[in-house]
């Protein structure tokens, strides 16, 4: 109707208009009608899912570590404490731009690349989406504000407390001890399901030593908590907790002291001192020279830091000396003498006429007593066994070990704990080499030749053994055969820890029981055998034990040991269970035990000592072995040896006798 | 102008007057209009308290500029309807140069380059007022051509319609420019333009809309629109507003978790939680009771709107108010659709209860328009 017309037609036009309007008005409300059915669909139909989602966003489960057990000495002394610190951690979820993010907090705190790195490399490790990683550990108070401050310029980073372990004693019980460090990829692959739930929240797991061996004892229960947080990941609420179980306390045999004055004894000297108590097993004292800081594993241990440990090659801080083995040398004596006695090859009466020298039946090789071949030039002419040990003459164990064989020496050492782990709770201790034929074949490919029996007699050749079996195989004779596994966990939470060890190591039984008391009394004399008319005919060890201290109050079993760390065949320098020093002066050890030969009371401590290149056991390890029962017997435990003569009731009175025979 | 349209309608619709409507008409104030909109307000100022978090100068400043925005349609309403007929082409001119202005010294906020920072003045956004200047214009423009509109009338109408929302895009404001076109679109449709039209128009529209988006779409549009059809493609990006904000008004249920409850909002879950998204902070604690609550508000302002266009004395003012209330319900639709995922998000604000400035003043002057059109007409002597 429009049409051609340019007049305006009001009618129509609002007629048109008003038609329009109400098309407008039904829109509307078909418009507003679809709204209401869209939000009918979210907040009716799908509101308990959305419900569920909207909870998913805000509520958390978050692991609550547990407290890590503290390790104290037998005194009660803390060997490892917990200590807070701070740290900076990420949830990388929520960081937009992690390169500025970075840039910006290295901007404010000391941040270095390798920080970055470690942090990158924990990043790739199993996590849970939105759960915090961290940066950087132990922030200083000043770091602390400036984070704080500017927070809402960092999404996603937070500050967060930790406990984390502290070695109060430090380098003093770093390998016994261990240290706990960050956990790495392998070792939470190696965990079951239901560990690596419970180190859900546990950025640290024991790396070395008893931190390592008690995990499971020390780690505890993981706990959880359900918490409120917002978009940025702050948590702004606890809404639900379950408490985690903290790990239990533990108490070693170690004495923090004794401990102490074994390191102090050491000195500069390379070398490892193991001390126990025989009639328990407990470890009194367990160092290595030179130790660490175990302190700096714990919060991530910087390149540089490490590079200083790892490159000493002379030194070689990390490497346990007291579970790593060495050529023993003349240490095993009383063992192949005892041997000897058991079966029967020698008896009290049997002498050598020692020339010097030892040659087998048809070879012309001489082996040597090499250390009194350099010096006089002669041997020890009539001696026998206790002579053989007091003064250490090579002569009569070739003799000896010649005529017994390798497969016989190679039973009866064993029954001592060469060759094997007798350590109840030390599990990386080495064994070292008890050597047999079957080993030789096994591992050289060879058959044994006599003059491989010749070199083992004397504790050389193939023949290795730790610190750790040296006074093990010490307190065995201390006990009289009696063999106690040595432990270092004397009791949890308190209570004594007593698992039931299987006896698999059974009693050293002898065919005379005289024997023991036999090999006690030589081997005193090592230490106490004073300068007579006759030649040769003092104890090795007398010259720097009992002569420096005419008043020593109690006597004190011992063996000095001074092994070659030269002149060894290659095919033992290559091989897996041996480590070599690369220095060549030769070893210092020396085994004891004390009191040795006394009526009234048992032996309370059994040690080995080792000074790496100390040159002579008697010399460089006998003394420290006196000063250590010295400061165990008479500093600790306070024994008054006088005054027990009169109260104590000799213990086996048939035996004093010979005590005084021997003194003279 | 037309006068005999004037006289016919102001006899048609002769109501007897009480003298309280006689002093509500001296001061050009409608009083239901005048309710809604302050019912509205104050619903808007209490749920952006519990939006901000608590922030009580926020929630001052929107009440303050609410009540500027009372004052300005008090002032708008006291000019005549023919007072803005005449000067429309001349207000058209000057939205115009004012949008050229921004285009060589706007000032960018929030991606678009929209604001105005002349000395003197508060910063503003010019392509706002275009809201109200098309209108104007178009129905300026088609009041005094005979209805439906010919061809030419529409091509020119086209023209001035696209003038203003092309410089509007340029400032990379593409919501604005879409309200400010749509706004001079009702006047068209509710000019009577032939369905045939409108529906080819949109015909073509849908038949364009492939190639747009292959050559002419910006990433950050495709992205919406990717994501209006699955927010989950992106859902810590560009669907996680979408999915936020889905969560929290499913979550709110029928009844709401409660004022100040809402755990979504209060832990920074709902982006824009002040202004684009506000409704799901809404729906969350007030649940779909809430939401209905303010659906039925706007409803009583645009049945107000709605009458006061039906009883408007000529075309122009009914245009105008036609306009001006569509203009109100598609904002107010687009923002409730978008932030419940009926359409793809489109950076608008609600009405009333996002914060807000320039946009909260634009719509109070066409609150203005309404209230002049409505009292001046009838006292209008003959």
């Amino acid at each position: 109707m429009a049409g051609k017309w340019q007049l305006k037609d009001h009618e129509a036009e609002q007629r048109l208009f008003n038609r329009r309007l109400v098309t407008a008005a039904a829109l509307i409300v078909l418009l507003f009608g679809s709204l209401v059915a869209k939000l009918f669909n979210l907040q009716v139909t799908q509101h308990e899912y959305l419900s569920a989602r909207s909870d998913g966003n805000r509520l958390h489960s978050q692991y609550v570590p547990p407290a890590r057990g503290l390790i104290f000495d037998r005194k009660g002394e803390l060997l490892a404490d917990n200590q807070p610190i701070f740290n900076l951690t990420v949830v990388r979820e929520q960081v937009d731009d992690m390169d500025a993010t970075l840039d910006y907090l290295s901007s404010l705190i000391r941040l270095t690349e390798d920080d970055i790195e470690q942090f990158n490399s924990r990043m790739q490790r199993n996590r849970v989406p939105f759960s915090s990683v961290p940066l950087r550990y132990v922030l200083s108070n000043e770091e602390k504000s400036r984070i704080a401050v500017n927070s809402h310029l960092l999404p996603g980073i937070a500050i967060e407390s930790q406990f984390v372990r502290q070695y109060p004693l430090g380098s003093l019980t770093a390998h016994a001890i261990g240290y706990v460090s960050e956990i790495n990829r392998q070792e939470l692959d190696s965990l079951s399901d239901e560990d690596r739930e419970n180190y859900g929240g546990t950025n640290h797991i024991g790396k070395t030593g008893i931190e390592r061996t008690y995990e499971d004892i020390l780690h505890g229960t993981v706990g959880y908590e359900i918490v409120e947080k917002n978009n940025r990941g702050q948590v702004m609420r606890y809404l639900d907790r379950t408490d985690p179980v903290a790990g239990k306390n533990i108490t070693l045999h170690m004495h923090a002291e004794l401990q102490r004055a074994a390191e102090d004894a050491l000195g500069e000297m390379r070398g490892a001192v193991v001390a126990i108590e025989p009639s328990t097993g407990g470890i009194l004292a367990m160092v290595s020279k030179p130790g660490f800081d175990p302190n700096l594993f714990v919060t991530g241990i910087s390149s540089k830091d490490y590079s200083v440990l790892v490159t000493d090659e002379i030194n070689t801080p990390l490497f346990d000396r007291t579970t790593n083995p060495y050529p023993p040398g003349s240490t095993i004596k009383p063992f192949l003498g005892l041997g000897g006695l058991h079966h029967e090859f020698i008896d009290y009466e049997f002498t050598i006429n020692d020339p010097g020298y030892f040659r087998l039946p048809g070879v012309s090789y001489r082996w040597g007593d090499w250390t009194l071949r350099t010096q006089i030039g002669g041997g020890h002419e009539h001696t026998d066994l206790q002579k053989a040990i007091f003064q250490s003459c090579n002569t009569f164990f070739f003799d000896l070990g010649n005529r017994m064989g390798i497969d016989t020496i190679h039973g009866f050492m064993s029954r001592f704990g060469f060759g094997d782990n007798f350590a109840a709770d030390i599990s990386y201790a080495r064994t070292g080499v008890l050597p047999s034929r079957e080993w030789k074949m096994e591992s050289r490919g060879e058959p044994w030749y006599p003059g491989d029996t010749i070199n083992s007699s004397i504790g050389q050749g193939y023949m290795w053994a730790t610190p750790l079996q040296l006074a093990t195989a010490a307190s065995i004779i201390a006990n009289k055969g009696n063999v106690i596994e040595p432990r270092m966990l004397k009791a949890v939470e308190g209570q004594p820890y007593a698992p039931v060890f299987e006896n698999k190591v059974p009693d050293v039984t002898l065919n005379d029981l005289d024997y023991w008391r036999y090999i006690e009394e030589a081997m005193t004399m090592v230490v106490h055998r004073p300068y007579s008319d006759q030649f040769r005919d003092y104890g090795t060890a007398y010259p720097e034990i009992a002569q420096k201290d005419p008043e020593m109050s109690y006597k004190l079993a011992g063996k000095s040991g001074t092994a070659q760390a030269v002149g060894i065949s290659q095919d033992i320098l290559s091989s897996d269970d041996i480590m070599v020093s690369d220095l060549n002066r030769d070893h210092a050890l020396f085994i004891a035990f004390a009191p040795a030969m006394n009526a009234h009371i048992a032996p309370q401590i059994a040690l080995a000592v080792f000074v790496e290149n100390g040159e002579s056991g008697g010399g460089a390890a006998g003394p420290i072995a006196k000063q250590l029962t010295d400061k165990y017997l008479l500093d600790i435990l306070q024994i008054d040896f006088e005054a027990l003569e009169d109260v104590v009731p000799p213990l086996e009175p048939e035996t004093s006798a010979l005590v005084s025979e021997a003194d003279e | 102008m037309n006068s005999q349209d004037f006289i016919r309608q102001s006899t048609g619709f002769y109501i007897p007057k009480s003298r309280a409507q006689t002093i509500w008409r001296i001061i050009h104030t409608d009083p239901p209009l005048l309710v809604g909109i302050i019912v509205l307000c104050a619903f808007g100022l209490f749920v952006l308290y519990s939006a901000s978090d608590g922030d009580q100068i926020m929630v001052q400043r929107q009440a303050l500029i609410m009540l500027a925005g009372l004052v300005l349609m008090f002032i708008v309403s006291q000019f005549s309807p023919h007072f803005f007929r005449r000067w429309a082409p001349s207000l058209y001119g000057v939205g115009l140069a004012l949008l050229i202005l921004v285009l060589f010294i706007g000032v960018e906020d929030n991606g678009a380059r929209s604001w105005l920072d002349l000395p003197g003045l508060p910063s503003f956004q010019p392509s706002e007022t275009l809201k109200i200047v098309v209108p104007l214009l178009m129905a300026w423009y088609l009041a005094s051509r005979p209805l439906p509109p010919r061809f030419k009338h529409l091509f020119w109408s086209a023209i001035m319609i696209l003038i203003p929302a092309a410089l509007i895009v340029v400032q990379n404001d593409t919501g604005t420019a879409i309200m400010v076109a749509m706004s001079g679109v009702f006047v068209v449709l509710l000019a009577g333009i032939r369905w045939r039209i409108v529906f080819t128009g949109i015909f073509a529209l849908l038949l364009a809309s492939p190639s747009w988006y292959l050559f002419l779409a910006q990433d950050h549009q495709k992205n919406r629109i990717l994501t209006f059809f699955d927010p989950y493609r992106d859902p810590t990006g560009a669907g996680y507003n979408i999915i936020q904000s889905q969560i929290a008004i499913g979550s709110g249920g029928v009844y709401g978790k409660g004022y100040g409850n809402g755990a979504q909002s209060h832990l920074d879950f709902i982006p824009e939680s002040n202004t684009d998204f506000i409704l799901a902070v809404l729906a969350e604690e007030f649940g779909l009771l809430g939401v209905l609550f303010l659906i039925s508000l706007y409803l009583f302002v645009l049945v107000r709107g709605f009458y006061i266009t039906y009883a408007a004395k000529d075309m122009f003012s009914r245009l105008l108010a036609g306009s001006i209330t569509l203009t109100f319900f598609f904002y107010v639709f687009i923002n409730m659709a978008m932030v419940s995922g009926l359409v793809p998000v489109i950076g608008l604000p609600l009405p009333l209860v996002s914060r807000g400035g320039t946009a909260i003043l634009t719509l109070f002057i066409g609150f203005g328009l309404l209230m002049s059109i409505h009292t001046h007409g009838r006292v209008r002597p003959n």
